[in-house]
């Protein structure tokens, strides 16, 4: 396990984006990014795309990443297909 | 097709005996995935008897004295306090007592330890937050205090929405004054957090799962991490 980890975090990973809900779809919804960049790369891109300030991200699994965790351990524990699907949706209201 | 539906009309919402189970699979598997962490237990509430008469189960998920290290911010602070001193001492030659100047060591001021503990909202039938936070010698944290160690996104909504973010209010256990994030928008997000794969939706994974899902979105305003394992498989070989 640990052998591996360390070749594959320099492997890029395919993120797929998916709107949810009223989201606008973007016009690249399919990237390759290195799998050592965090994941707040990705919440900021959406985030510009779609000029938004707020935005629910999450993957499968019902989980929404924290902006530190890294692509390649998201693709590891989450990746379907060999693509990291990531879920957008625009509304994240607290109260 | 049948299972779309069912996501479909599912609110996102958790009753309280739902509740107590989804926390005892979450207590479970934070236990079996993070062994070396300090694990969550469950704290049972007992209702006077001649009060309530239901054996509903009441209590709340704890986990307490947790230290959150942050990333040095004082440093800058600190530089600033010694500037002031600088203009002041440089506009005045006169010789100043420093004592009240200089700031308490580092070392001291950059503990602060979190209690959390999650309750039922039987109004939104959602999870809730509550928590506090101290110094090493039990003086509790202002919310200023607090608000400068949260993560950057919460500060921003902490901008956007003062009032229906965070708050102080009692602990309905307790009866002292805890910190609250508000659960009115729970359910909204939830629901989204389990449509994005409805062939997963099942009434019993998602008990599994809700607690564990709740605190990924929840622990991120607060800077409590969950490790990501712990929403991988739920209801697999591994329990």
């Amino acid at each position: 396990m640990t052998s591996t980890e360390s070749s594959s975090s320099a492997r890029k990973v395919v993120v797929l984006l998916r709107a949810t809900g009223d989201a606008p779809i973007l016009k690249q919804t399919k990237f390759k990014m290195p799998g050592t960049d965090k994941f707040i790369k990705v919440i900021d891109y959406i985030r510009r795309s779609i000029q938004r300030d707020t935005l629910f991200v999450f993957v499968n699994s019902a989980f929404s990443p924290g902006p530190d965790e890294t692509v390649i351990d998201l693709y590891n524990n989450f990746g379907i297909d060999g693509k990291l699907v990531v879920n957008y949706a625009c509304s994240m209201a607290w109260g | 097709m049948v299972g779309t539906c069912e996501a479909i009309a599912w609110g996102g919402t958790i009753s309280s005996s739902d509740f107590h189970k989804a926390a005892s699979a979450f207590i479970r598997r934070w236990k079996l995935i993070n062994s070396d962490f300090p694990s969550w237990s469950w704290v049972p509430y007992q209702k006077l008897r001649w009060i309530s008469t239901d054996d509903k189960v009441e209590g709340y998920l704890s986990l307490e004295k947790i230290c959150l290290l942050r990333p040095q911010e004082n440093e800058e602070e600190k530089g600033g306090c010694l500037e002031e001193a600088d203009i002041d001492g440089a506009g005045n030659n006169e010789y100043l007592d420093e004592a009240t100047l200089v700031p308490p060591p580092s070392d001291h001021q950059e503990v602060h330890y979190y209690d959390f503990h999650i309750l039922h909202c039987a109004s939104y039938s959602v999870p809730v937050l509550y928590f506090r936070a101290y110094c090493c010698d039990g003086q509790p944290l202002m919310f200023e205090e607090i608000e400068k160690n949260l993560p950057s996104q919460s500060a921003d909504t902490l901008l956007n929405s003062k009032w229906t973010f965070i708050t102080q209010e009692e602990h309905p256990y307790l009866n002292r004054p805890w910190f609250k994030l508000h659960p009115c928008g729970t359910s909204e997000w939830m629901k989204l957090l389990f449509l994005s794969d409805a062939s997963l939706f099942n009434n019993e994974i998602a008990i599994e799962r809700y607690v564990a899902s709740w605190l990924s979105v929840v622990g991120q305003v607060v800077g409590l991490r969950i490790p990501m394992e712990m929403l991988k498989e739920v209801g697999g070989s591994q329990l």
